[in-house]
């Protein structure tokens, strides 16, 4: 598109319109970011202090094991989440896609726990894995005897069990914008594809699935957004534990911020967060935004 | 655009009329505390009385949540943002430490003087208010973590003795243990922080006051005296049931309560549980210190705190406050409906329960200890907890253990 | 786009009309149902031990039998969660922060929602390069811890003088919705054709005008959806709430947590739950009531990435 040179009030009105987002970005993320990095080679503790420590906090970041069990249940709740919500999402958008009765009914259902807040719903899961409390206690009750679901009492359960709540939490809304797409599908393409013979699960994960990638791009950026900002529900489900068979970054930080006065290795810690989410995802949004010319290119 | 005159007049006839206003209305008092459920709240609205027939006027500002960690975040980033309160809840230790030394708290000094409390505290206590010979916090009570509740029927059951120290509990958990019927020995409510209690009343109970303060005031994990303390701790879980984990501390007191459990170490704040489900101490339930009769009472409870402010009204509003609060007559009326002891040794305890009593008793025999809250950074007791509660949650071996702990108490 | 707006405005019975008449009870249609019936279930099934512990008495949650019907249902305690359980001093229940809260989070959703749409609209049509510049720092900011932002938050307020206002906790709401929604509002514009901005130009629209009255119009899905994320995570927000509103502006929220989470005292969990139903009750109407228009408004939308 051929782009001729703006008057000068277009101009102007176009830096004003973009000043909230340019203050925000600019005084918002990006100070908070440079103070963050600014803070973590000091000795920082309640308050800042402007002093230089060099790595230490860095060096005591990475002997702390708390911290490195932290990264790691990030990435294993990454890819049980992440894939949870996705596989979850698409089958129930799938079959609600299938002209059913109560339709509303089944996607209020599905969509309520995004609305509510996981400060109380996370107790309610921590109860219902609970062996004594729980399903598992209940199921038994009822002469099921060897029914077990025990996950948040056992070290290499209890990612499972928090990942669980979160799917519970977040497979409504990909549903929906799933199922938004799924309803821009052509019908026609069904009609052929039946002439065809082809049966119906072929053709939806052949024929319709690949056509709705946009989509799951939008839902999978706003998946890890959650994911890496994920706190309460482990705070309220498991407090990070037992022991630290569940801690999660964004918790570490906090409970260092402000519970254990000490802001240094808080903001060490965040520092090594969003480099890692970064590297991760600053090669996919590239690719995004190559894709994305392209297509406005097209216009 | 021209400037209304008519608002603007208004506004500053208005604004003189308030500077103007007899001076009883201008000591409001803003405190933040966490103390929001029914039997804490009965206990601060003897404060707020107290204040507001003295002419003041009490703003509650209460904050629940992780035992004061949310008040604490709020309190630091009011200071951070220039709008502190008049006063703040915090607990004896080390949490107050650096606004201290920032500058941004008043003294108490004025107050101490006249309320001579140089010689009314306890020592122990006045150690723990007092910074670099200033008074900068008031305590108001005194509560201890290292209490031990049981169910005497389900002792009765067993065939069990009722124990007074931990080794006899050993043996009451065994007959429960072996009495069967689905009772749980110990109840715990398996979080960090419960955990670190029942870990530290187990060090009071190998070691006393020695142990204790070579652990968390020498730093020094070495001796055979702290092994075995780790040791012992590690023991206890074989008695407590596999759903611990996560469970919160008063569903831990529901099960001693409702006789499905027998034992459960916890702070005094247990108490309120028992009562509110109509049970009598001495009757339903008994009590005893983790560490024996004798055992030194470490010190916890809740002080408050005066932040500096740029008005100048709030200073006389906290000496009031201060004043008030530990007046012979508020430690009593406070104490009583909070279940905790008062720091005064000058006030009438007599109407106190079986297990109050053995706290007044502490205090009257000097039996006071400096907490690990005091002697430990927050960052250091948070970073202990991690490893006690890692240590009771896996298979760490007790070696890896020891390293581990003397590496975090030193942070 | 004209293929999505047919799909998406007809209902699904009319969809099935001009198809033949199929026997409804095959193995493929059981299979469909009960995957959702399942489904469902297990959706509903915290709500379920919420509302009924919330039913309860104080002595039958201590007996710690989750999935009892409560013997007698209390209804007493929804009515004590909203105007009478008491909050350390107060004995009002939760009530008084649901005008703070609704006090909030109207003009915090439409300001916030607005410079999304602005920002969506300045980025896609008006292309530049600092407006690409500032839309991918967007885009990462969106993964910054926000914790991590709070106390530069509160020293530039306190700069400002309006810590611990209610413009305080408008900004920040403002600050933290900002990347996703400016996120979808431009992949919303992106899929509206160029050639109408560029009619709307040549018929002598300036930047502003082209805005408020074409493209603010036209992006109507997208304000339904993105009203509603906007209600629901302020709604719920608590954290900020706590930090940033002052004692006058406290939301529901932080009312509800003051109730909740008592660490020493005794908990009551039937009246914990019966005030979290209640403190969720407009989230939950607002998604009961426009999940249709939810649906319907990512369609025209989000999906095309």
């Amino acid at each position: 598109m051929a782009r001729s040179k703006r008057p000068r009030r277009l101009h102007l009105a176009l830096h004003v319109a973009l000043l909230p987002l340019a203050i925000i970005a600019l005084l918002g993320y990006v100070g908070s970011v440079l103070w963050s990095i600014r803070i973590s080679f000091s000795s920082s503790r309640l308050f800042p202090r402007t002093d230089w420590v060099g790595f230490t906090q860095y060096e005591r970041l990475f002997e702390t094991e708390r911290w490195i069990v932290s990264l790691n249940h990030l990435g294993i709740l990454a890819l049980v989440y992440i894939l949870g919500v996705l596989v979850l999402g698409t089958l129930m958008a799938v079959f609600i896609d299938q002209q059913v009765r109560a339709e509303s009914w089944f996607r209020t259902i599905f969509l309520y726990p995004y609305a509510m807040s996981f400060v109380v719903t996370g107790l309610i899961w921590q109860w219902l894995f609970n062996p004594g409390l729980g399903l598992q206690s209940a199921f038994r009750q009822m002469g099921w005897t060897s029914f077990t679901l025990d996950w948040t009492v056992r070290p290499d359960m209890v990612l499972y069990a928090i990942g669980l709540a979160m799917i519970w939490q977040g497979s409504g809304t990909t549903m929906a914008i799933l199922l938004a797409a799924l309803r821009g599908v052509d019908e026609e393409q069904w009609k052929a594809a039946r002439l065809d013979g082809v049966p119906k699960p072929r053709y939806y994960l052949s024929i319709v699935l690949p056509q709705l990638s946009p989509a799951y791009a939008t839902a999978f950026v706003l998946l890890a957004v959650a994911l890496v900002r994920t706190f309460d529900v482990v705070f309220v489900m498991t407090s990070g534990g037992p022991g630290d068979a569940s801690e999660v970054p964004a918790k570490f930080i906090i409970d260092h911020l402000f519970g254990r006065n000490n802001i240094g290795l808080a903001s060490a810690a965040s520092v090594v967060m969003l480099s890692t989410v970064f590297a991760v995802l600053a090669p996919l949004l590239y690719w995004r935004s190559r894709v994305q010319a392209r297509l406005a290119a097209g216009h | 655009m021209k400037l209304q005159l008519q608002p603007v007049v208004a506004a500053v006839l208005a604004t003189v009329a308030v500077l103007a206003a007899p001076q009883a209305y201008a000591q409001k008092a803003e405190v933040i505390h966490w103390w929001t459920s029914g039997g804490e709240a009965a206990a601060i609205k003897e404060f707020a009385s107290a204040y507001t027939k003295g002419g003041g006027t009490w703003i509650d500002t209460p904050i629940a949540g992780g035992g004061g960690a949310q008040a604490r975040t709020v309190m630091a980033n009011r200071t951070m943002g220039g709008d502190p309160p008049t006063a703040a809840q915090y607990n004896y230790g080390r949490q107050y430490e650096e606004i201290i030394k920032e500058g941004l708290l008043n003294n108490l000094d004025d107050v101490a003087a006249k309320g001579n409390w140089d010689k009314l505290l306890p020592e122990k206590i006045k150690n723990a208010v007092k910074v670099d010979g200033h008074y900068y916090a008031v305590p108001v009570n005194l509560h201890n973590e290292n209490w031990v509740w049981y169910n005497k029927a389900v002792l009765e059951k067993a065939g069990a003795k009722e124990p007074t120290t931990l080794d006899e509990m050993f043996a009451a958990m065994d007959k429960i243990k072996a009495a069967g019927g689905g009772v749980v020995p110990l109840a715990l409510g398996g979080q960090g922080w419960q955990e670190g209690i029942t870990f530290r009343g187990v060090l009071l109970a190998t070691g006393g006051l020695d142990l204790y303060n070579k652990t968390f005031k020498d730093k020094d994990t070495s001796g055979p005296g702290f092994r075995k303390a780790v040791e012992t701790f590690k023991k206890l879980k074989g008695y407590v049931d596999p759903g611990s984990p996560g469970r919160d501390w008063n569903l831990a007191t529901g099960m001693v309560i409702e006789g499905k459990a027998g034992f459960q170490m916890m702070g005094d704040w247990a108490k309120g549980e028992f009562i509110n489900a109509n049970k009598v101490a001495g009757k339903d339930f008994g009590c005893f210190m983790a560490g024996g009769p004798k055992m030194p009472y470490a010190i916890g409870g809740d002080v408050f705190v005066f932040p500096k402010s740029k008005n100048k009204d709030s200073e006389v509003a906290q000496k009031k406050l201060a004043e008030m609060m530990i007046s012979p007559a508020m430690q009593v009326a406070f104490n009583n409906k909070k279940g905790s002891i008062p720091i005064r040794t000058d006030v009438d305890t007599s109407k106190m329960d079986v297990c109050a009593q053995a706290g007044v008793q502490a205090i009257k025999e000097g039996r006071l200890l400096s907490s690990d809250n005091e002697l430990l950074s927050p960052d250091a007791k948070g970073a202990f907890e991690d490893v006690v509660s890692k240590f009771w949650n896996s298979d760490m071996s007790v070696d890896d253990a020891l390293k581990s702990m003397t590496v975090a108490l030193k942070r | 786009m004209t293929t999505t707006t047919t799909a998406a405005s007809i209902a699904p019975q009319d969809r099935a009309r001009p198809r033949p008449r199929r026997p409804w009870i095959t193995p493929a249609r059981i299979g469909v149902y009960s995957f959702l019936i399942v489904t469902a279930a297990f959706f509903l099934l915290p709500l379920y031990v919420m509302v009924i512990t919330s039913l309860k008495t104080a002595g039958e949650i201590r007996q710690a039998v989750l999935f009892a019907w409560p013997s007698s249902p209390q209804f007493g305690n929804w009515v004590e969660a909203w105007s009478s359980a008491c909050i350390a001093l107060e004995c009002e229940g939760i009530r008084g922060g649901f005008w703070n809260s609704v006090r909030l989070v109207v003009p915090a959703t439409v300001l916030s929602v607005f410079l999304g749409a602005l920002n969506g609209y300045a980025l896609s049509f008006w292309r530049s390069k600092w407006g690409d510049l500032l839309f991918a720092i967007m885009l990462l900011g969106a993964f910054v811890p926000f914790q991590v932002m709070i106390y530069p938050l509160v020293a530039w307020f306190r700069l400002g003088g309006f810590y611990n206002t209610y413009w305080a906790i408008l900004v920040v709401h403002c600050v933290f919705g900002m990347p996703v929604l400016t996120l979808l509002f431009r992949n919303y514009y992106v899929a509206v054709p160029q050639e109408l901005f560029k009619a709307a130009r040549i018929d002598g629209g300036g930047f502003w005008r082209i805005f408020l009255q074409l493209m603010l119009p036209m992006a109507t899905p997208m304000l339904i959806v993105a009203t509603i994320l906007q209600v629901t995570g302020i709604w719920n927000d608590f954290l900020f709430g706590l930090i940033f509103a002052g004692k006058e502006n406290q939301p529901m929220t932080v009312q509800l947590n003051n109730l909740v989470n008592t660490t020493f005292g005794v908990r009551r969990y039937h009246i914990d739950m019966a005030a979290t139903i209640l403190t969720s009750l407009v989230p939950l109407a607002v998604y009961f009531f426009s999940g249709r228009w939810f649906v319907r408004g990512i369609a025209a939308g989000a999906v095309k990435g």
